[in-house]
């Protein structure tokens, strides 16, 4: 299984059709642009909203994000056809319930980008599991398709409504499904991104400290998947999923203190309280490879920007 | 497929894991008290030091054995053959196999010790399995995994949060490893066998603890239904067997419950008040079931220090 690479802390899903979100987005500094066709979308605009994304594409990725597109669950071919241009990233698909629906999304997919001229294969999946039938085929889904790179779900406001469950309660109502969904993702060795439970007891979108708050907590659990509503919570989350240089400085100890282990034959050791053995190192390695991409994406970003800012936008 | 469960429950509360290259500290783990002696070549055996650690193995299970306590040896999906080789004799009681990816690997390890069982002249089938499932991919098809021999005695998520790499939440709580126990207990439920394991949680790491927090996971985990636990320091020992034994006030309270509950039968009542809680046939069982399992308790901790003083222990 190749290792992902891809670099999602933070994102913004937006309805393509208001202009002012999609003209400024390129300044947010995120990760990624989410495109909205599916709920934001009022039903007598879907249409026209789908020709939009070809010349929003450029818009939206000149200060270096990638652009995502969320289409509409029942309108797959009319949607695909209108959004898999040059320069478009992945599509999410909402409340996938069937291996069989990434499939269809492959084919036409695939098709498009032999006919447009994108490279094969370049443009992800993302399958939102959103139902509780979405939770049962879990593992089929996320193994449906090579384009399905990060996967998750199974919390929200589909889910809740799904299952007949409160939405904001100050517990973890969907430990279940998002149990099985994490279990599926890792077990395909792809990037999961069902964040654990932090209580949001009031639904607020725009909190920064608690995006966060969140982000940390997600990240300390193994996740590094972001993606918000507010460009409030887009710095947070930048913040929250990159590793502190502390942390690094700190792998980098731990390393080292790794190969003194291995020359002396132990297999681990206790030192000041902190356990050094095989599993530390490996995830010693794995944050500091994971701080060299985000520094990576910071800088093509910056130079993006830099680079629309001298052209005088 | 049932796996052996017509066999009474055997009294598995605390694993220590040894070394398979530290013979004297092996030899000596039977002095803490322990349930099962884990001679382990997968966690605590560097990768060079593997062939000698192999070499003497089957001497070791039998000094260990010596003492009377069970001895099961942790060998590694990856390297079968050369682990059961060195493990197998007739004094083991079975392997632990860590790292495991698939029910091919267990089919695998199920002819290997077959076929090695018959070359060294050991009943068939006396052997049991154990499975760790501390990978995504184990944990993903638990139930086929659990099916896959008739040897298998019992499942655990080993060291699980460290293979997948999982970390604790702001809460302390390991992220998925309540998920992860939960089906782990329930598919060792469906497939008939003791789960193992202990709800760990921060700053725990590893099966590693101090005796005070090694009680708290031990007595969290009996509560959600393991048996026993796996663990490395010897300190650790005397907490888990703690843990997983029923409280001498929980008989006694579970002894009140079923005297009541057998007048009321007596009387003709399929159910009696006691307080504000309804006993009916299930609370009745389950009481009857702590009970049986506090004296299964007692006959194996009496029969362990027989067999360490030297006395005579009569068959089980």
């Amino acid at each position: 299984m190749a290792e992902h690479t891809a670099v999602h802390r933070s994102g913004l899903t937006m309805p393509v059709v208001t202009p002012r979100f999609i003209d400024n987005a390129w300044r947010r500094g995120c990760d990624f642009i989410n495109m909205d066709l599916e709920d934001s979308v009022p039903q007598n605009l879907k249409g026209y909203a789908r020709t939009l994304i070809k010349d929003a594409i450029a818009n939206v990725t000149k200060g270096g994000a990638e652009a995502f597109t969320r289409i509409n669950h029942d309108l797959v071919l009319a949607d695909l056809e209108g959004i898999v241009w040059p320069g478009l990233a992945k599509v999410n698909y909402p409340k996938a319930e069937y291996a069989e629906e990434i499939q269809t999304l492959d084919t036409i997919i695939s098709r498009l980008e032999r006919e447009r001229g994108i490279r094969p294969g370049t443009v992800e999946i993302g399958a939102n599991i959103e139902t509780s039938v979405g939770v049962a085929n879990a593992y089929d889904i996320a193994a449906a398709s090579p384009r399905v790179r990060e996967f998750g779900g199974a919390g929200g406001y589909d889910m809740s409504r799904d299952l007949g469950m409160e939405m904001f309660v100050g517990f973890d109502q969907f430990v279940y499904g998002k149990g099985e969904v994490e279990l599926a993702a890792r077990a395909l060795g792809l990037e999961p991104h069902t964040a654990p439970f932090t209580a949001n007891t009031t639904g607020s979108v725009g909190d920064p400290d608690r995006a966060f708050r969140e982000a940390e907590a997600a990240r300390k659990c193994g996740f590094r998947v972001g993606g918000g509503l507010h460009p409030n919570v887009v710095e947070p989350q930048t913040k929250g999923f990159t590793p502190t240089q502390e942390e690094v400085d700190e792998a980098h100890q731990i390393l080292e203190r790794y190969r003194e282990l291995e020359v002396s034959g132990e297999t681990w050791a206790d030192i000041d309280g902190e356990i050094v053995d095989r599993y530390e190192a490996a995830r010693a390695r794995k944050l500091i490879d994971w701080s060299e991409l985000c520094a990576q994406r910071d800088q093509e970003k910056a130079e993006a920007v830099a680079r629309v800012e001298r052209l005088g936008e | 497929m049932t796996n052996n469960n017509d066999l009474p429950e055997k009294v598995r509360r605390s694993w220590l894991m040894a070394s398979a290259s530290q013979v004297d500290k092996a030899v000596a783990a039977p002095q803490s008290n322990v349930d099962v002696v884990l001679l382990d070549l997968v966690e605590f055996v560097a990768e060079k030091d593997k062939p000698t650690a192999r070499e003497g193995l089957a001497d070791t299970v039998r000094q260990i054995k010596e003492s009377g306590v069970d001895v099961f040896a942790q060998v590694d999906s990856e390297l079968l053959y050369a682990d059961l080789h060195a493990c197998v004799c007739p004094e083991l009681t079975g392997v632990v196999i860590a790292h495991l990816e698939s029910v091919a690997q267990v089919e695998e390890a199920d002819a290997l010790i077959s076929q090695l069982e018959d070359q060294r002249g050991i009943p068939p089938s006396a052997l049991e399995i154990v499975v760790a499932l501390d990978t995504a991919q184990a944990n993903q098809d638990a139930f086929e995994i659990a099916r896959a021999s008739p040897r298998i005695t019992g499942l655990t998520l080993g060291r699980a949060e460290l293979v997948m790499d999982l970390r604790p939440e702001p809460s302390g709580e390991i992220h998925l490893m309540q998920y992860l126990m939960q089906k782990l207990i329930t598919v060792a439920g469906a497939v008939g066998v003791p789960a193992y394991g202990a709800w760990w949680r921060e700053p725990d790491r590893g099966l590693l603890a101090t005796p005070e927090n090694t009680l708290a996971a031990a007595l969290r985990g009996r509560a959600i239904g393991f048996k026993g636990s796996f663990c490395v320091l010897e300190n650790q020992v005397t907490p888990l067997n703690q843990g997983f034994t029923p409280t001498t006030q929980e008989v006694a309270e579970a002894g009140k419950l079923l005297d009541a509950f057998q007048s009321a039968v007596a009387g003709g009542a399929a159910s009696i008040r006691q307080g504000d809680r309804i006993i009916d046939s299930g609370a009745a069982l389950q009481a009857q079931s702590l009970i049986d399992r506090a004296a299964a308790c007692e006959a194996h901790d009496k029969a362990k220090v027989d067999a360490l003083a030297g006395r005579p222990v009569p068959a089980p």
